[in-house]
């Protein structure tokens, strides 16, 4: 480690700290002035800063399934736009630097006075509660990208710092609740602005080369850790396989597989996903941003929480995604649920695949789905429509040294339930329970966490989508642990039917009808004989 | 007389006024009864009869940090058990999946559903009949229960059924917390666990409140007994002892409104208040030309349980003087949240072996090592040189390690600062920098000089600022309720006068007389966040331009709704005639006590140390300079101007 007694270690230390404070406070700002409680309530939001070559060196600690995927919406902004000083790029093409339509970025270029080359950029992602298409919620069953709601390519939102007014009316005319919308779009528009700013104030401060240095340095020290972590598990071959339960769109189990080829002495890793189904009809299709954040997610996990989340990170890793499959998805595609669904899905088979070279480190699968759950309709109270978006957690899989959590969001996702009271003043439901699902989590020496029991009745005749996965097949254990239960929904009829929902499902409900949503619990860790009794 | 008094961990600070004069003893702290010191302080000071005890206390925050409350049964509405421990159903801990998270207060075993219902516009769909009545009773004694906290859906809405439920509830004779009492807001996680808390803290705050009143009682005829809230205002001992939620930042709320007092009194308005301790710094932003006030937010989160009643926006993180220094695996350079804490301390101490920021302070000759804590303990700088040059690592020499972990700490600290001004919308260059705590002043000229704040105050008794604002603080009754109504809905004038009339109740009983103040909590329809803006005509011009200062935008042609309205009674305090001191000229060379090689600017240089105690109003001096004093080093930065004003605060004009 030669290189690293070159670098200052103090000036390394204020500069992380510098970088991250900007990519925060562009994510207080996004939060306090969004209108959808997506966003404000639930924080479903990234905020990052970068080089010149559009490498992160910053990012806010938001959303992980946005840790790999945002640089690639600056790298097409770079690509495809001359941005211009007071430019900001707006874009939600899964094709072309996105990763599924309600995930909205922005991406403003940094220019310093006499430069005509940016020398920074400043991103923020959103995931908006409707994006048009087929459903309310733009998260329903489609088989086609056309069917799920608006695309835009990478183009100029903003020139000279004046919104382009005729794009955002194509935009709002094309989604189900246009007020929203815009507040969010203009929310998003001023957390990138106060990133140029204190970027620009920064290198006021410190001088444009120093800046720059210090950006290089934080890449080069988060290589390192990394290396340093690969230098220190064993060399070899490990291959898992996991499965999703099915596309809705009519397949069986699909299937994906990981070959981990690790090199201490290079400190090196390879992860191939040559195996793995081809793409599918159903939306669970994932584009390759979203393979390339499920893998930098589980080797970020293997460094200390505080390692800087940048670019760096990944130079040791190769990765190997075969075109057309269901983790790098060619269009048309529909791809809304790879983003949620299938993004959880590679972390699991991968964390599968690192448990044979780092056992007493890696946890069980956790519940393995974001559970999804979209409801649109008019609000018979003010007559307005309404599209309501909610994720509910589940048991996150036993570790090597615990039981694991129950009810609470793991891997990729992170955002926060809506307060039940802030539900039913805003819509049009009544909530009926909100609970832990008891004994669902897999026994084990150390057991997995209980999934959730949600359950809602409609007050209004409203379109519900599901999109969940872990419905047939169980979140794995791992040695000797149990597998954690699969999840389960119910549409309950006013009229006293019962229906057991599938997975991936979208269904017209009136008023009185109950929608039960019950979430796997995690996998267990270690044999039942050996826990300790409670 | 009255008498402020606050406990901290080392020392029991008292601030009295005697014929007319502030007076100052400091006696030390007894942890296991904090009664003990204070019985001992009044018995030194002598009040005489009718006096008034304000106490800033540490029994609720220490309850919580060492998790030794009591144990509590909650009781919802059926369904919702769980709230309490799901939570917002995030992870604190995003990339580290081994971390577990403290178990939530109440147990599995100790939820309790009752069969229920009030809907959002206060319509009960289920009366809790009497059978679920007797059922609960029965599940809930059961448990046997030391407090019991209540929180059902909508009860601000309607509270027929959370009171039917108190009301039975009560017969079992264990302190009750009732959410549509306590806190009568939206957001039912929020308010269970504020709610949990107050229950948690009840049995134990009750008995420590009730044994110090009668002590005082006994000992001193017609005592009373006021506790200091985190809110900044007074209540009296009942309420604390109810209402306990109320009064987890007491101590440190002191110290923000003594800062803003002294402020105020020396002519500044907007203060960025800067507390640094040993293990952690406290930072908190007061702007009372906008809103006239201290200002207070409901979304506190203390030892990760959210407190919705009304408290000063204290920022808190955990680095200190006694932070320590290492290098992370990368190389770089890291300081905390480890501290050296008090054992074994810093190197300079004589028993700690790692460097500390107060370390570094001392190696770069910013701290005098012969007049720390007045003399009374001499800082071992020879070790201190010993043990840094050891653990410099890659760095050249003992200097570039030493500033090295103070721009790193300061950089923490910039953060902090940065957090409660400028994400909320607050230029710091229009703030003053009050500093105070041990380790504020070394580092206050730096960080204003980071932060473009212009100015640095250094009160007159920084070792006693928190019992000085107890003191200084008025009788204040927060109440508050969700509506959720247009700003023109008619029944808003009721909300508010349900809310006046039970509060001036309360206060009379206790023997005050309040003034009310109205204001509202709104937000664009369908915004999650709310701001605060007082009650009255052009409400909707005032939140407009509230909302621009803060997100950078309005829109005027967008509805408004009114989410809470909050009613505050004070009664105030009056003035306390602090006394000016007496002026000096401006030659400041009389309180040089020594010169001090220091490193200023990149290099060391002789520069003067003053003594605190002997500068005189009006005396100026230019930095770079220190000034000594009992509890606290000024360090005052090349270029910047320091003069003492006619209460005896230093007033440094940062360039």
């Amino acid at each position: 480690m030669a290189d690293k007694k070159k670098r200052d270690p103090v000036e390394l230390s204020v500069f992380q700290s510098l970088f991250h404070s900007i990519a925060e406070e562009m994510g207080a700002a996004l939060r306090r002035t969004a209108f959808s409680p997506n966003i404000k309530e639930r924080r479903d939001y990234s905020c990052a800063v970068f080089d010149g070559a559009g490498e992160v060196v910053a990012m806010g600690d938001h959303m992980p399934v946005h840790l790999g995927s945002m640089p690639m919406s600056v790298r097409i902004a770079i690509d495809s736009l001359d941005l211009a000083p007071r430019d900001i790029a707006i874009l939600n093409d899964p094709y072309a630097g996105g990763t599924h339509l309600p995930d909205v970025t922005m991406v403003q270029a940094v220019f310093l006075r006499r430069m005509r080359k940016p020398m920074f950029y400043v991103a923020t992602r959103a995931h908006h509660a409707d994006i048009g298409g087929m459903f309310p919620g733009s998260m329903g069953p489609c088989t086609e990208i056309y069917q799920e709601g608006v695309r835009i390519p990478p183009v100029k939102f903003v020139r000279a710092g004046k919104i382009d007014a005729s794009l955002l009316r194509l935009i709002l005319a094309n989604v189900r609740t246009p007020m929203e919308r815009e507040g969010d779009l203009t929310a998003q528009l001023g957390a990138c602005r106060i990133g140029a700013l204190r970027l620009e104030e920064m290198v006021e401060k410190y001088g444009v080369s120093r800046v720059r240095n210090n950006m290089a340095t934080l890449l080069d020290y988060s290589e390192q850790f990394l290396r340093a972590e690969l230098g220190r598990l064993p060399a070899g071959s490990f291959c898992a396989e996991d499965f999703l339960d099915d596309d809705g769109a009519g397949s069986g189990p699909i299937r994906i597989a990981v070959t981990l080829r690790l090199d201490p002495r290079k400190r090196r890793a390879e992860v191939d996903f040559t195996g793995t189904d081809p793409q599918v009809d159903g939306s669970i299709n994932a584009v390759y941003a979203i393979t390339y954040s499920a893998v930098y997610y589980a080797f970020r996990c293997l460094l200390a929480a505080d390692t800087p989340a940048t670019a760096g990170l990944m130079r040791p890793i190769c990765l190997v995604v075969p075109k057309g499959t269901v983790v790098n998805a060619h269009p048309p595609a529909a791809v809304a649920g790879g983003n949620v669904e299938t993004s959880q899905r590679i972390v699991d088979t991968l964390l599968r695949a690192l448990a044979q070279a780092a056992p007493d480190r890696i946890p069980a699968a956790s519940s393995g789905t974001m559970n999804n759950l979209t409801i649109g309709g008019i609000d018979p109270r003010n007559g307005n429509s309404f599209a309501y978006y909610e994720t509910i957690a589940g048991g996150m899989g036993a570790r090597p040294n615990a039981d694991g959590l129950s009810g609470v969001h793991t891997h990729m996702t992170n955002s926060l339930n809506t307060p039940i009271e802030a539900l039913e003043y805003s819509y049009p439901f009544r909530v009926h329970s909100y609970s832990y699902r008891k004994g669902s989590g897999g026994k084990g020496k150390f057991r997995g966490g209980d999934g959730l029991v949600r359950e809602i009745e409609l007050l209004a005749d409203s379109q519900v989508t599901l999109l969940a996965d872990r419905r047939r097949l169980q979140p794995y254990g791992l040695s000797g642990g149990e597998p954690g239960a699969s999840g389960r929904g119910y549409l309950f009829r006013v009229d006293g039917r019962a229906e057991e929902l599938p997975g991936k499902c979208t269904f017209s409900a009136g008023a009185g009808d109950r929608v039960r949503i019950e979430t796997p619990g995690g996998g267990g860790w270690g044999t039942e004989s050996d826990r300790k009794s409670d | 007389m009255r008498i402020a008094i606050d406990t901290g961990g080392t020392f029991t600070d008292c601030v009295f006024l005697r014929k007319g004069r502030l007076e100052v003893l400091k006696i030390l702290s007894t942890p296991a009864n904090p009664a003990e010191a204070i019985l001992t302080a009044v018995r030194q000071i002598d009040p005489g009869p009718q006096v008034e005890i304000r106490h800033g206390t540490t029994v609720g925050t220490n309850t919580l940090l060492e998790r030794s409350g009591a144990r509590v049964a909650l009781v919802t509405t059926r369904g919702f058990e769980d709230v309490i421990a799901i939570g917002r159903q995030a992870r604190q801990n995003l990339y580290d999946w081994l971390a577990t998270p403290e178990p939530p207060l109440v147990p599995p075993e100790l939820r309790f559903g009752a069969e229920e219902r009030t809907l959002w516009n206060g319509e009960v769909a289920r009366e809790v009949d009497s059978a679920e009545l007797q059922s609960l009773l029965q599940r809930v004694s059961a448990s046997r229960p030391e407090a019991i906290a209540l929180c059902l859906l909508f009860p601000f809405a309607n509270p027929s059924n959370e009171r039917r439920i108190a009301g039975a509830l009560a017969s079992l004779g264990v302190p009750l917390s009732v959410s549509h009492e306590i806190l009568p807001e939206f957001r039912e996680y929020e308010r269970a666990s504020t709610v949990v808390v107050n229950a948690y803290l009840a049995p134990r705050m009750g008995s420590y409140l009730r044994d110090l009143g009668q002590a005082v009682d006994s000992e001193f005829p017609d005592a009373r007994l006021h506790v200091m809230q985190s809110s900044g205002g007074i209540v009296s001992a009942g309420l604390a002892a109810r209402e306990p939620a109320r009064t987890i930042l007491s101590g440190p709320a002191g110290g923000v409104v003594g800062a803003y007092q002294v402020a105020r009194l020396a002519g500044f308005e907007r203060i960025i208040t800067f507390d640094m301790g040993g293990t952690s710094t406290d930072v908190a932003l007061v702007d009372s030309k906008s809103n006239g006030g201290l200002g207070t937010t409901n979304e506190s989160v203390v030892a990760g349980h959210p407190i919705g009643v009304p408290m000063l926006n204290i920022h808190t993180v955990g680095s200190g003087g006694g932070s320590l220094a290492w290098f992370d695996e990368g190389n770089a350079l890291r300081v905390g949240p480890q501290s050296a804490g008090a054992d074994p301390g810093p190197i300079c101490y004589g028993r700690g072996t790692r460097a500390t920021v107060t370390d570094a302070d001392l190696a770069l000759g910013r701290l005098d090592p012969e007049f720390f804590l007045g003399g009374g303990m001499r800082l071992d700088e020879e070790r201190t040189l010993e043990f840094m040059t050891r653990q410099r690592d890659s760095l050249p020499d003992v200097d570039a390690f030493a500033i090295g972990i103070v721009r790193v700490v300061q950089t923490t600290m910039e953060k902090a600062i940065r957090v409660i001004s400028i994400e909320r919308g607050h230029d710091p260059r229009d703030f003053t920098l009050v500093s105070f705590g041990g380790a504020g002043p070394v580092h206050a000229c730096a960080m204003a000089r980071a932060l473009r704040i212009p100015r640095v105050v250094v009160p007159r008794f920084p070792g006693a600022l928190s019992a000085l604002g107890i003191l200084l603080s008025d009788v204040v009754r927060d109440s508050s309720r969700t509506v959720m109504m247009a700003p023109d809905d008619r029944r808003l004038e009721g909300a508010f006068r349900d809310l006046e009339k039970r509060a001036s109740l309360q206060m009379r009983a206790e023997g005050w007389k309040g003034v009310g103040f109205r204001s509202v909590d709104v937000r664009y329809v369908g915004q999650g966040y709310e701001l605060n803006v007082p009650w009255g005509p052009g409400l909707l011009a005032r939140f407009h331009d509230a909302h621009r200062k803060r997100y950078g935008y309005s829109d005027v042609a967008r509805p408004v709704e009114v989410v809470n309205v909050r009613v505050r009674l004070v009664a105030p305090t009056g003035s306390v005639p602090l006394r000016r001191r007496s002026p000096g000229g401006k030659d400041a060379s009389k309180a040089i006590v020594k010169q001090r090689r220091a490193w200023f600017a990149g290099r060391r240089v002789n520069v003067p140390v003053y003594d605190r105690e002997q500068l005189r109003p009006g005396n100026r001096f230019t930095g770079s300079a220190l000034v000594v004093e009992y509890s606290a080093t000024t360090v005052v930065l090349p270029g910047c101007r320091a003069r003492v004003d006619g209460w005896g605060n230093l007033i440094i004009e940062v360039s």
